[in-house]
């Protein structure tokens, strides 16, 4: 998982002049950049872009898609089919192919902030401008990614509409919880990354949904990472009223399941085993997709308080929000029945 | 007191320290931990003596936490202690090479290959331990068939392992290459060292394994001085030195890779606390070894003791071994001028 600490919120230095003027962006890494009034082709190198690029529907810029997208993400193909028949320009340590990039000239290359190195080695190579970013799991820093690719790709409209979309659903969720006095909120424990001990010390959709992360503040912030390990007796002495196991995972390669949290046996006095609250979530997906944490904002909103969200339907919520961002129909359907996660949905009702 | 008396004194009371130690460390070991539970509680828990503590829920966490996770996970820490201990002591006398660790003829790429291998093919089907006990065995005999009759070499024979812990680091390499990102988190979480996740379920193949193995290697002890002296000088007196060298080499391959199947690399323990024992008793192996093994169970708990108590989260034990004991070693090294064997 990159991390990398961040200056954040992601700032527009300057917009110098009107629409032919070109823009200097700050990006992840406090990088000043010029970029081109007019953007027509695209690499990004940040499955998180990526979908935001999609779901701003400037999806035909992309020239090029980098390794994990095309061979690893069983999730990608849903959203952006069209994706298939790009070029693959990185390779599996997300090293760009810089011959094939210079060949599919583009205005623009998106990179990932955790590869500092990289990011100028690319400007410096291809002549283009690169620009790094990511959310590193920062809701609000999602957001203005949006926004920023936005202005980069000349769809400030569209990004306006999906920034609105998104405060929209998050308020309604926080509003119907704004009277949870904190000593009552749920303490959560999320086994992410493949294993029960490593977890998230920073997971804002658990925080948004009326959720206290257990781990919350077990790493320095400044160190900017998002997650550590802890040892089974740390998860015993929280006592977790719930556990959340990440789920974007094929379930074929699931090293921790549901089953296999209620069935080990130090965790049977577990507040969270004993009242069979394990469930899984969506998790961190190369940092997020933008339309699948704002469906997961709502689907711990519904675990946590069933009787605050009762008509809530998740998987009639997941299509829409899902055709919203990417347009396409039955789209949470889709996913859903990639994940199994039709099995989460029926654990809400 | 005349100097044998002193030297007597001086060793009865290392003895005494080195049989202590674990013990005291044990007690301490059971006392500390995340979860709080009180001193009288840990023993009545412990012992069933006047009832168990607490009601419902909280006596069954009291249960779980002592008998289901610190105890195994101690009783793991000394077996592993002692067991990488005393493979490094046996194995740096019989190549008469105080560099020697227990990892040098390539255990632990082997383990970590295997490992891999079987993160990315078998997933949860099957916990990566078995293949990456029976890979270690494998680069071990792997380094032997190449050394063949250069066995009796130990520079050919550590050349070997350099080479063949060489191929399995490039094997490895090439697993973590191909896996896909799912695997790779839980290979390189693997690959730290961490005794977090210990439980029976390791112990129960592990430690027979290890006891076996360690006590091989101490009942061979006072064979291990007479292999140090040399080769001519060991066939002189009657030692057949092929059979007994390759005999140590299996016994701490076994010993080895069992403790490093069940929770990764862990560094230097091997290299360190073979040292520390020849700084205090001397070079002789029959009290190097079983020195090795008492003090060597008493660091890895100590060591686990830190990385689960010092902070909130937990310290992976292989960084912890490799971060503190590198600069103690050079402190022992320096404080001693000499490299004792």
């Amino acid at each position: 998982m990159k991390s990398v600490q961040l200056v954040l919120p992601l700032l527009l230095v300057a917009i110098s002049g009107q629409a032919q003027q070109p823009l200097i962006v700050k990006d992840s890494l406090g990088r000043q950049t010029e970029v081109p009034s007019v953007v027509r082709r695209v690499i990004s190198l940040e499955p998180e872009i990526t979908r935001i690029i999609v779901a701003l529907g400037a999806g035909e810029t992309l020239v090029g898609q980098d390794y994990f997208l095309r061979y690893q993400d069983h999730l990608f193909p849903v959203i952006f089919p069209a994706g298939r028949r790009l070029p693959v320009v990185s390779n599996k340590g997300q090293d760009l192919n810089h011959e094939l990039a210079i060949r599919l000239a583009p205005d623009i290359v998106f990179s990932s902030p955790s590869e500092t190195g990289m990011t100028e080695s690319i400007q410096n190579k291809l002549r283009v401008p690169v620009v790094a970013l990511a959310s590193v799991g920062k809701v609000e820093a999602l957001i203005a990614e949006l926004r920023l690719a936005g202005d980069i790709l000349g769809r400030r409209a569209r990004a306006a509409e999906l920034e609105r979309f998104f405060r929209q659903k998050m308020a309604v969720v926080r509003s119907a919880l704004d009277d949870v006095p904190a000593e009552k909120k749920p303490r959560v424990y999320l086994a992410f990354w493949g294993t029960l001990m490593r977890t998230p010390v920073i997971y804002e959709p658990v925080d948004i949904s009326g959720g206290v992360n257990c781990a919350a503040g077990l790493l320095p912030a400044a160190l900017g990472a998002p997650g550590t390990t802890v040892s089974a007796e740390r998860i015993l002495a929280w006592d977790p009223d719930i556990i959340l196991v990440h789920g974007n995972y094929p379930p074929a390669e699931r090293l921790v399941t549901v089953e296999s949290i209620l069935t080990d046996p130090r965790l049977r006095s577990l507040t969270a085993v004993r009242e069979k609250r394990v469930h899984f979530t969506f998790g961190y997906w190369y940092w997020w997709d933008p339309a699948q944490v704002l469906l997961e904002i709502q689907y711990l909103a519904r675990l946590f308080y069933p009787e605050r969200f009762r008509g809530f339907d998740l998987e009639a919520e997941g299509n829409l929000i899902y055709e919203k961002f990417y347009g396409i129909k039955d789209g949470y359907t889709a996913i859903a029945r990639i994940l199994n996660s039709h099995e989460w949905l029926r654990e809400t009702k | 007191m005349n100097g044998f008396a002193k030297r007597n004194k001086k060793a009865t009371l290392l003895w005494l320290a080195a049989v202590l130690l674990p013990l005291l460390l044990v007690v301490v070991s059971l006392n500390i931990g995340a979860y709080h539970i009180p001193l009288r509680d840990v023993w009545r828990t412990l012992t069933g003596a006047g009832g168990v503590p607490g009601a419902g829920v909280e006596a069954e966490a009291y249960r779980d936490i002592l008998f289901r996770i610190r105890l195994p996970r101690l009783i793991l820490a000394l077996a592993i202690g002692a067991a990488l201990s005393v493979s490094g002591a046996a194995l740096q006398a019989i190549f008469r090479n105080p560099l020697v660790n227990e990892y040098i003829l390539g255990i632990s790429f082997g383990a970590a290959f295997g490992a891999a291998v079987s993160v990315i093919f078998l997933g949860r089907v099957f916990p990566p331990q078995p293949a990456a006990f029976l890979t270690a065995c494998c680069a071990v005999l792997l380094v032997l068939a190449v050394a063949g009759r250069a066995l009796a070499q130990p520079v050919s024979l550590i050349l070997t392992g350099v080479i063949v812990s060489a191929l399995f680091q490039a094997l490895l390499s090439l697993a973590q290459f191909l896996a896909n990102p799912y695997a790779l988190q839980a290979i390189v979480f693997w690959l730290m060292g961490s005794l977090a996740d210990a439980g029976w379920k390791d112990l129960a193949v592990s430690l027979p394994i290890m006891v076996g193995g360690t006590a091989i290697l101490l009942l061979l002890r006072w064979r291990l001085n007479v292999l140090s002296l040399g080769d001519e000088e060991a066939k002189a007196l009657g030692i057949n030195v092929r059979r007994e060298k390759l005999l140590v080499i299996l016994a701490a391959t076994l010993t080895t890779a069992a403790a490093t199947a069940v929770v990764g690399v862990i560094g230097w323990v091997g290299l360190i606390v073979p040292h520390l024992v020849r700084m205090m008793a001397g070079a002789d192996n029959r009290r190097v070894l079983p020195l090795s093994a008492l003090f060597g169970a008493s660091l890895m708990l100590l060591a686990d003791d830190v990385a689960r108590a010092a902070t909130s989260f937990e310290i992976p034990i292989g960084i912890l071994t490799s971060v503190v004991g590198i600069p103690f070693f050079i402190f022992l090294l320096k404080k001693s001028r000499q490299v004792w064997l």
